[in-house]
């Protein structure tokens, strides 16, 4: 707070009250939408603090979310262990595919793409494993039960609840890791994950154990997965391989990183509510024009929302580089500059 | 410091705070509820993402069918539809968006993790859900009271399957002793060899299998396949594939001239339009097992009609027949209610009894559980590059050719 300009700090409240309120003004289907950019938001966050913060590259992430997932809903389903003390499990097995990971990637030092190669090449591996565990319900999926009363009232230590309950769960989750990320990034650990980003070569010569140091970030960010698998499940109540551990998770959750600011603070934050807000109200839009009679109704419209998504993308990887997190800053002078801070 | 340089983000942040404002104004955070009489039908189905080429075939049903059932005396009704991106979590964001925009039933929506999705959304807002197309048995065990589904189950396509092939050699006079299974090695081919494997002597099957042959759906030889397939000498030769793996399959038996008694194929692939155009006459003869129309009902020859107006170059397939069923029986259901009222509509949804649908089976309705219990496959038989139902018999066009015909003896 001691950097935001008084302008940023009010926007910074505003944005929070408008967070807290959204359940109270919002209607169901802006609800969902709201769910959708805090998941994001809280996976983009721990997506960055890999590459973001220690300069590793993952196109695996879902792997960590579904191994959160199926190890809650196993538990939940097959042993009656509500999600509050399977989300211990959950993000242990996480932590333990990511120390794998890491360890492998570090130890035998291999880096930049052909890391990402390595954690694509254990998302798909763990897929293809659990669309032949019949045990968790193969491709056949595997189902949670959910009662209609279940649906009402707030029942924490099951995950069970209203739509409101799951809203304010992931979002005490996203300001938990947002708060967990700028804890750890002003703290010791983030200087040297920052050294080791920049300049790996040097970070070890004045005597960061880099290994270590990397290990900490990938066992953080599997672990901060799994705890998001366990929402998943939980919200969506069934889990097939295919939608969970698909490649195309493991890229939506680079998505609002990108375009918010990759190795920002608050631009996992900012992307999240950039591009699927902007996504559903082109949808809107374009329903709207068709309705009207502005787009003829035979025209085909069907994933013009992807579209904008991939242009998006790539307008900011070309224009903005560092994401639109730190250019809204500047222009906004949302952040004193270095030179005034505390 | 220049005052323009100390000026321009100050405008900006006003410029800023006005159109966020603006925007803010103009998003529609509550949708007026409609209370209209006319039918507002929510449509579901992942029209962009990996299954978008599937989601577009279903829509092409669903948009055939104002015309038709406008002309059996249905009132107008009105299309809402939404694209669940082959997600999930999109699934159940447009399923409320879709409620919120006053639709009175939901549709869709192919894939069973996103028809679950939205069922949650529909049962928590009362709303009846018309499951059009998806098969994981749980849709209809977790005691939905608004999940309608007309759909056979995954353990119903494969009963249904092995009974037609029992009826396929009593209707053919011939029955073959043994069997040889080829099947992709991928997760779908795999599951549904197991799933066939596992029911295989509870059926009291009358063939013997003789092996089960895994290959590469990616595979660009499959010469050694046939080769090892050709040398069990068995009868029949069962078939779990894709699209341009049945082509090759087919191209190698050929190649290798094994003619068995009979291919029957227990999914997608060989009667696909594809398979039939590239290659031709050898194509025809082949028998598949699948959720299929009754081509002898005369809604679908209705069905058939409007389609091809439309759609010149299609033939009306599993994706147009049950995306159209599901508009039917919610047009049906507010027909019997004679309102739009979540509450009556649910009502008439559980009294359905229609008799003159589409798709194979004596008709539409839900049992306890909200499954349809009377649907039923098909066995279609390529001739012609056409899929002809040859059995069960009530829905059959032609009989079966069977035992098939030598590659060479197809005129």
């Amino acid at each position: 707070m001691n950097d935001l300009t008084p302008f940023g700090r009010a926007a910074l409240l505003a944005f929070a009250a408008l967070l807290l309120a959204v359940p109270w003004i919002a209607s169901g289907y802006v609800l969902s939408v709201s769910i959708i950019c805090l998941y994001l938001a809280y996976m983009g966050q721990a997506w960055n603090l890999m590459l973001g913060f220690a300069g590793l590259l993952s196109i695996g992430h879902a792997l960590f979310v579904g191994l959160g997932a199926y190890t809650s809903g196993y538990l939940f389903t097959k042993l009656g262990v509500p999600p509050a003390v399977g989300v211990v499990a959950a993000v242990a097995v996480a932590m333990a595919m990511g120390s794998i990971i890491g360890y492998l990637g570090f130890r035998f030092a291999i880096g930049g793409v052909y890391f990402a190669l390595l954690t694509i090449a254990f998302s798909e591996f763990v897929r293809i494993l659990l669309d032949h565990a019949k045990f968790l319900g193969g491709t056949e999926g595997m189902f949670l039960p959910v009662s209609q009363e279940s649906r009402r009232g707030v029942d924490l230590v099951n995950l069970r609840g209203s739509t409101e309950m799951y809203y304010y769960v992931i979002l005490a989750l996203a300001a938990g890791a947002f708060l967990m990320c700028r804890a750890l990034l002003n703290g010791r650990v983030g200087y040297y994950w920052r050294a080791i980003r920049d300049n790996p070569e040097a970070a070890e010569a004045v005597g960061v154990d880099i290994f270590r140091f990397r290990m900490y970030a990938v066992l953080l960010s599997s672990g901060m997965a799994g705890v998001a698998g366990v929402f998943y499940a939980f919200y969506y109540n069934n889990l097939f391989p295919e939608q969970v551990l698909g490649i195309e998770r493991s890229i939506e959750v680079t998505l609002a990183p990108i375009v918010g600011g990759v190795g920002t603070l608050f631009g996992p934050i900012f992307g999240a509510f950039i591009l699927t807000p902007m996504g559903e109200l082109l949808t809107e839009a374009v329903e709207g024009f068709k309705q009207s009679g502005l787009i003829a109704k035979n025209v085909k419209t069907d994933g013009v929302k992807l579209m904008f998504w991939g242009l998006a993308v790539a307008l900011i990887v070309l224009l903005k580089p560092k994401g639109l997190w730190p250019w809204v800053c500047e222009r906004l002078r949302l952040v004193k500059p270095p030179g005034q801070r505390g | 410091m220049t005052r323009k340089s100390v000026n321009t983000p100050r405008i900006r942040r006003r410029t800023f705070i006005a159109g966020a404002a603006a925007v803010a104004a103009a998003v529609p955070l509550r949708y007026a509820h409609s209370q209209g009489q006319k039918l507002k039908i929510g449509v579901l189905f992942p029209r962009s993402g990996i299954q978008a080429q599937i989601g577009i075939d279903c829509m092409r049903g669903v948009e055939s069918a104002p015309e038709v059932l406008k002309a059996k005396g249905y009132a107008d009704f009105e299309i809402l539809a939404g694209d669940t991106e082959t997600n999930p979590a999109i699934a159940r964001a447009q399923a409320e968006r879709l409620i919120e925009q006053g639709a009175h039933v939901i549709t869709g929506c192919f894939d069973s993790g996103q028809t679950l999705a939205a069922a949650q959304v529909c049962e928590q807002k009362g709303i009846p859900f018309s499951v059009s197309i998806a098969a994981a048995p749980a849709l209809t065990e977790q005691g939905y009271k608004t999940v309608f589904r007309n759909f056979p189950t995954g353990p119903m396509i494969v009963t249904d399957s092995l009974n037609l092939q029992k009826e396929l050699f009593q209707v053919g006079g011939k029955t073959p002793q043994t069997m040889v299974m080829l099947h992709t090695n991928d997760t779908y081919g795999t599951n549904t060899k197991d799933a066939f494997v596992r029911l295989f002597p509870t059926f009291n099957m009358p063939y013997k299998t003789l092996e089960t042959i895994a290959y590469d759906p990616a595979a660009r030889d499959l010469s050694a396949e046939v080769r090892k397939a050709k040398a069990t000498n068995a009868e029949l030769c069962m078939v779990i594939s894709r699209v341009n793996d049945a082509i090759m399959l087919t191209q190698e038996m050929v190649k290798q001239r094994w003619v068995p008694m009979g291919i029957v194929s227990a999914g997608p692939g060989w009667y696909e339009s594809v398979y039939m155009t590239t290659l031709k006459k050898i194509s025809d003869d082949i028998v598949s097992t699948v959720p299929w129309h009754d081509p002898n009902k005369p809604l679908s020859k209705a069905l058939d009609v409007a389609l091809k107006k439309r759609y010149p170059d299609r033939e009306l397939n599993t994706n147009h027949t049950y995306a159209f069923e599901g508009i039917l029986i919610a047009v049906d259901a507010h027909k019997r209610a004679g309102s739009t009222e979540a509450g009556k509509l649910i009502e008439a949804f559980r009294k359905t009894d229609i008799k003159d649908n589409v798709v194979t089976g004596p008709g539409v309705r839900f049992n306890e559980k909200g499954q349809n219990p009377d649907v039923k496959m098909s066995a279609i038989q390529n001739r012609n590059g056409k899929n002809l139902v040859v059995l069960p018999q009530n829905a059959a066009v032609t009989k079966a050719i069977w035992p098939m015909r030598a590659w060479t003896a197809r005129g």
